[in-house]
């Protein structure tokens, strides 16, 4: 259950962060405050 | 509808995979080291460090003892830049007023703060520093340590996060987060060997005053764009491990992911605010450029492609049956973390178990 739960975690970084790329570019484009 | 399906699956493993691989086997082949002779006591070059900060207060006194704490042939020049800071950061600056120039600045920007921290600094080389990340010891001399090599414009440290130092995640995303940081660090390590890392860590970077150009104050990555001008300056920008800086993975997977959207919206900004990193004669990672940075922008769009164009297929064959189950299993374990991601941030996961058992280890080391 543990390497199941550490893969799940590992799973959603990965689709969070590269999907953060789209996020990204439609902030972008809509002029969102993307500021830290 | 095939072509794209096997267009899009080579093109991400490609960017996760193969480019590391012909990295690997590239920096092996044609790899140079920096150039360090050994320094004497004048050959150091000076230093300034410039940290732009907006309501730090808490956190600028030990940021500014852990600086004066660094051992260095020369005084160090300590540039604090209040960005329109409303917390007394003035105040907790002033016992540091022998050691420390302060600039207060109405609110216009971190890239603003940098521009006149840089404009008031007097070193041969720049260091960048954040309010909230601290520098082992000999952190400074290290980055200065590359500069002795002329064909060296700049250097980055190594940011290491809590979890890779206890060993221990504090919260879902830290596992992945870390994985993932430890992967890109392989990278910058390799293209750094081979010419020169991709930009660098805001937390800790150093470069030439001279090919320092002010930033746009739109800038969303300045340890990005500031070290791809010295890239494009025809000089290299090293990694240099033996220069730390500690810092803490994001809380939580919200605060992750609007960093890495900022990260991710900076690097679409920076096509725009510099076009000559896509030209092959101008840029000297040109290669490096595409598959990693421009790689990561076009991926999420490829998986989609990928997931869209097999589930179109699914009747054609088993492959493409067998592609889509292998996706589907793949966001639901995604989903599974998500929910586990939620569920810690509500204070009922074992990342709080994680997260005591970290403090502990931090308080006994």
């Amino acid at each position: 259950m543990k390497i199941l739960q550490r893969l799940a975690r590992v799973a959603y970084t990965f689709v969070m962060m590269n999907y953060a790329a789209i996020a990204g570019l439609i902030a972008l484009s809509r002029g969102r405050e993307v500021w830290k | 509808m095939e072509t794209v399906f096997w267009a899009s699956s080579l093109f991400v493993l490609y960017v996760y995979a193969g480019y590391p691989l012909l990295l690997g086997l590239w920096s092996r082949a044609a790899g140079r080291p920096s150039r360090r002779a050994p320094h004497t006591a004048q050959s150091w070059p000076t230093l300034s460090v410039v940290i732009a900060a907006r309501n730090e207060a808490h956190r600028l006194p030990r940021r500014i003892n852990n600086l004066l704490e660094q051992s260095y042939p020369h005084p160090i020049e300590i540039i604090v830049v209040s960005d329109g800071s409303t917390d007394g950061t003035r105040d907790a600056i002033a016992p540091f007023s022998e050691r420390v120039r302060f600039i207060d600045l109405p609110r216009g920007g971190k890239p603003r703060a940098l521009n006149a921290g840089v404009a008031a600094a007097h070193g041969d080389v720049i260091v960048f520093a954040d309010a909230r990340q601290r520098f082992a010891p000999g952190a400074l001399q290290a980055l200065a340590s590359n500069f002795d090599d002329p064909a060296i414009g700049g250097a980055t440290g190594e940011l290491i996060l809590d979890g890779e130092l206890h060993g221990v995640s504090e919260s879902t995303v830290a596992d992945g987060v870390g994985l993932y940081w430890k992967y890109e660090k392989w990278m910058r390590r390799h293209e750094s060997r081979l010419w020169s890392t991709l930009g660098a860590t805001g937390a800790i970077y150093a470069m030439r005053r001279s090919l320092w150009r002010p930033l746009p104050p739109e800038t969303l990555l300045d340890d990005v764009l500031a070290p791809m001008r010295v890239v494009l300056a025809g000089k290299r920008v090293v990694f240099e491990e033996r220069a730390r800086a500690f810092d803490r993975v994001a809380a939580n997977g919200a605060a992750e992911s609007r960093r890495k959207t900022r990260t991710l919206a900076g690097n679409y900004q920076i096509l725009a605010l510099e076009p000559r990193l896509l030209i092959p004669v101008v840029n000297p990672v040109w290669i490096q450029y595409l598959s990693h940075k421009l790689g990561r922008l076009v991926t999420p769009w490829a998986l989609l492609a990928v997931l869209a164009s097999s589930a179109a297929l699914t009747p054609k064959g088993w492959p493409y049956a067998l592609a889509l189950l292998v996706q589907l299993c793949f966001y639901s374990l995604a989903i599974f973390g998500g929910l586990l991601e939620s569920r810690d941030r509500m204070g009922g996961g074992p990342a709080e178990e994680l997260q005591r058992a970290a403090s502990a280890r931090r308080q006994g080391s």
